[in-house]
């Protein structure tokens, strides 16, 4: 078997659910650059289900934008059915990274204050490498995939 | 750009006092620590050069490139973390003050609010990657599975 070596580690955070028990969401610290330059910081939930990185579509400012569903139009298979989402592209820094890549904006995200949307697979996940032991919530990076 | 001569004073100040502490520091993580102690913020780029920030004042070659993948992931961990865990653990508290209200986070604080994303973005111009979040009106609870 190879083994994998990794440089950085996600930090899971407890939520909790309507009946009281724990979850624990691995969240990152994701810089968004926005058309004036400027670097904000978004905790995203690290998801390996979301296809593309996705943010609540309240943030469209943070893009730039005069409205949410400027972009082009997608849709995009949710928990609660098909629903649509507008994708644009933006320059996000992760994990030390600077990356270019598809960015939606959805409206069924929920709200939460400790995350503002997906970190999904699309262009970002390329560039590095994962390692996910889920009982003991760690999960592990590499830049050099 | 011009310079005033105000700037290229404090810059020249700048670069003894940096230039001071590495000859000072007995290791790299010790001049880290000695600028981290003095609110200098500073990293270590992949290459190994010591950066400082606004100013861009380098050292190349601070530290061979293993040792700078070992210092860049340690630092930039703390970084990451701390507003974060700073709002994990103060959450209620933050929610009853600032419960329907987009906030700023920087420095383990609160630098701005309001009830608009827009107005928020421009109050915290001045700052570095602060951390931006939508505090709820109403208690968290986690109450979905999504997979895109």
């Amino acid at each position: 078997m190879p083994s994998k070596n990794f440089e950085r580690s996600v930090k899971f955070y407890e939520g909790k659910t309507q009946n009281g028990t724990s979850v624990w969401l691995p969240l990152v610290d994701v810089s968004l650059i926005t058309p004036s330059n400027s670097r904000i910081s978004l905790p995203l939930l690290f998801d390996t289900g979301a296809s593309v990185t996705t943010l609540r579509a309240d943030l469209y400012p943070l893009l730039g934008l005069r409205s949410w569903n400027e972009g082009l139009r997608v849709q995009t298979d949710t928990g609660g059915g098909q629903v649509d989402a507008y994708q644009y592209t933006a320059t996000i820094e992760v994990f030390g990274k600077s990356i270019q890549c598809p960015i939606q904006l959805l409206q069924t995200l929920p709200l939460h204050p400790l995350f503002c949307g997906l970190l999904g697979r699309d262009t970002v996940f390329n560039e590095f490498g994962f390692g996910f032991w889920e009982s003991t919530h760690e999960l592990f990076v590499t830049e050099i995939p | 750009m011009k310079l005033s001569a105000t700037t290229f004073e404090k810059i020249g100040d700048f670069k003894s006092v940096i230039e001071s502490m590495s000859i000072e520091a007995q290791s790299p993580t010790e001049l880290l620590s000695a600028l981290d102690r003095i609110g200098i913020e500073s990293y270590v780029t992949e290459e190994g050069h010591l950066m400082i920030r606004y100013w861009q004042i380098g050292a190349e070659d601070f530290v061979p490139p293993e040792q700078a993948s070992i210092i860049r992931t340690s630092r930039h961990l703390t970084d990451q973390g701390d507003n974060m865990d700073w709002l994990s653990k103060n959450l209620q508290t933050i929610r009853e003050e600032y419960g329907g209200k987009w906030v700023a986070v920087y420095n383990e604080r609160i630098v701005a609010s309001s009830s608009t994303l827009p107005d928020l973005m421009n109050q915290i111009e001045e700052y570095d990657r602060p951390l931006i979040t939508l505090i709820p009106a109403e208690p968290v609870i986690w109450t979905f599975t999504y997979a895109l």
